[in-house]
């Protein structure tokens, strides 16, 4: 499985795993999920998980498949719904997103996505 | 199964010497309630507060609202897991303090959302502003972990709810409503004409700050199952969900979900309402596709003609909602989905995160990106000053004369999934 993430708390953590650090925005991340969506890797976590807004938190985290094989479309789909709806939020709501956020609050947006993509540890 | 609800009406909350329910009056002794959960030592302190409608009171950030119920007959206790055996319940009588209720609050987070006004704008937007409230602002010890806080806010509103749910066991009720559900067979030679219905309910099950519990089991570790629907009027559901507060699912809503209120009262006459699927909304695609499988085909399993699903949250949520819709239209059965929308300020951009042909069947709870303005209130319950950091605020939402400009998603319930709000569209 491949971890890709820009919380710095997700490759504090799970070193077990191939984690893949995007130095970026919650939008890179998705941008890099795709490319490799279209390199064949298919999706294993939801892009958007959680309940925090795309316009709410700086962290994202997608899983991905190890190897890659043909495109699988609804990967595809999938990766370019979400990155479509972040573009939404971003353009609608709060503008200012990750800005002028306290420490502990930033901390707190970090706990809970690392805390979500984890979440699979109890069914694996 | 069957069970009778005995409605007890309040009308008021006060503190007194005695905790006791007279007339329609619920009287709480505030020391005895505080020492109950302050046995818990996660929290440093514990403050009461009552909120009554019409009153210029704002609480945030709101974690769960808890309707207090309490067993008179049948088997096992209200919470089932928590406060109770884990003994099946749905049967017998509950009686339930209708018109009051326990919300807890506490800053678990530091962008968590969830605002009630007793009076004003915000108040016509969540129906927690027409219930006489106890109001929990629990703070715990210097470095509790976000994750034992949540469990302890969680279970001191449980024990709330039920330390004044069994004020009620003696009471007569005057109204009694009754609830019953038929087994299978039995359902088919009642009711051999009518469309059998089912209602799929979609559980928040994504993981830390958002998860919801059957029987005291974390609902992202269980497979679809079946449920009565008198259970859940039993607290079989509770909630854990602390994000998203215009559409999450308190544990009040489990109580008293509407989608099964309104099955029943057409049950035997329309239609045949068989029964209620739970199932999750996990993280992983793989569960997704599991879960949603599963709940296609006990669809499928039971024959149903129709299934009504509602669902909780937002953008990871709706994949399940669609995966659902899909493939229980695919076995045949038609179905009808209840969301609500992100459709931005203007109402404009595309509603949800996902879609399908087969989702030509769609009621919705309203657009949550609205944007409403809060007056002042005279007092505030718990913490207000995060309120530009939330999902439904921005920079400048706290105005300097108190009021509030930010998104219809910063009031809880605003735009419930199960329908149990007033806004909608046609």
């Amino acid at each position: 499985m491949i971890i890709l993430t820009n919380n710095p708390d997700v490759m504090k953590t799970m070193t077990e795993r191939d984690v893949r650090f995007v130095d970026g925005t919650y939008r890179d991340v998705l941008i890099k999920a795709r490319d490799l969506v279209h390199q064949g890797h298919q999706l294993l976590s939801h892009p958007l998980m959680g309940s925090l807004k795309p316009n709410e938190t700086p962290y994202r985290t997608v899983a991905l498949s190890d190897s890659g094989g043909p495109l699988d479309t609804d990967s595809l789909l999938l990766i370019e719904n979400a990155i479509e709806t972040f573009d939404k939020f971003a353009k609608v709501t709060r503008p200012d997103r990750g800005v002028n956020t306290p420490q502990e609050m930033l901390a707190d947006f970090r706990l809970i996505d690392l805390s979500l993509i984890q979440s699979m540890e109890v069914n694996e | 199964m069957k069970l009778e609800l005995g409605i007890i009406k309040i009308s008021d909350i006060q503190f007194a010497a005695e905790s006791k329910v007279e007339g329609s009056t619920l009287y709480v002794n505030k020391d005895e309630v505080k020492a109950l959960i302050l046995e818990d030592e996660t929290f440093a302190s514990c403050e009461l507060d009552i909120a009554r409608p019409g009153e210029s009171v704002r609480i945030a950030p709101v974690k769960d609202v808890i309707e207090p119920r309490v067993k008179v007959s049948g088997e096992g206790g209200v919470f089932p897991g928590w406060m109770a055996k884990v003994k099946t319940v749905g049967s017998g009588r509950t009686n339930v303090l209708k018109g009051a209720a326990v919300v807890t609050t506490g800053k678990i987070v530091g962008f968590q959302e969830g605002i009630i006004d007793m009076c004003g704008e915000g108040a016509q937007y969540t129906p927690f502003s027409q219930l006489n409230n106890l109001v929990l602002c629990l703070e715990p010890v210097e470095g509790t972990l976000q994750h034992a806080y949540e469990k302890a806010v969680r279970l001191a509103g449980l024990k709330t709810a039920t330390y004044l749910g069994k004020l009620a066991k003696d009471i007569e009720a005057e109204e009694i409503r009754t609830y019953e559900t038929p087994s299978i067979t039995e359902g088919i030679k009642l009711y051999p004409d009518l469309p059998r219905v089912g209602y799929v309910l979609m559980l928040q099950s994504q993981g830390l700050l958002h998860d919801t519990y059957v029987y005291g089991v974390d609902a992202k570790q269980s497979l679809t199952t079946m449920i009565y629907p008198t259970e859940t009027m039993d607290g079989a559901i509770i909630s854990g969900n602390c994000v998203s507060a215009c559409d999450k699912n308190t544990t009040y809503h489990h109580l008293n979900n509407p989608v099964i209120e309104d099955l029943y009262a057409r049950h035997g006459k329309d239609l045949n309402f068989v029964g209620v699927i739970i199932t999750n909304e996990n993280v992983y695609l793989a569960d997704k596709e599991r879960s949603s499988d599963w709940s296609a085909k006990l669809c499928e399993y039971l024959g149903l003609d129709g299934a009504i699903i509602s669902q909780e949250g937002f953008g990871n949520p709706d994949t399940d909602l669609i995966m659902n819709c899909k493939k229980i239209e695919a076995k045949g059965v038609k179905t009808v989905i209840i969301t609500d929308e992100y459709a931005g300020q203007d109402g404009a951009s595309q509603s949800l995160a996902d879609a399908d042909i087969a989702a030509n069947a769609c009621v919705t709870g309203g657009n949550a990106n609205t944007v409403i303005h809060l007056p002042k209130m005279d007092k505030v319950i718990g913490h207000i000053e995060y309120v530009d950091k939330i999902a439904g605020g921005w920079s400048g939402s706290l105005q300097e004369d108190g009021s509030i400009i930010a998104e219809l998603q910063v009031i809880t319930g605003a735009t419930n999934e199960m329908g149990f709000n007033k806004f909608s569209a046609r």
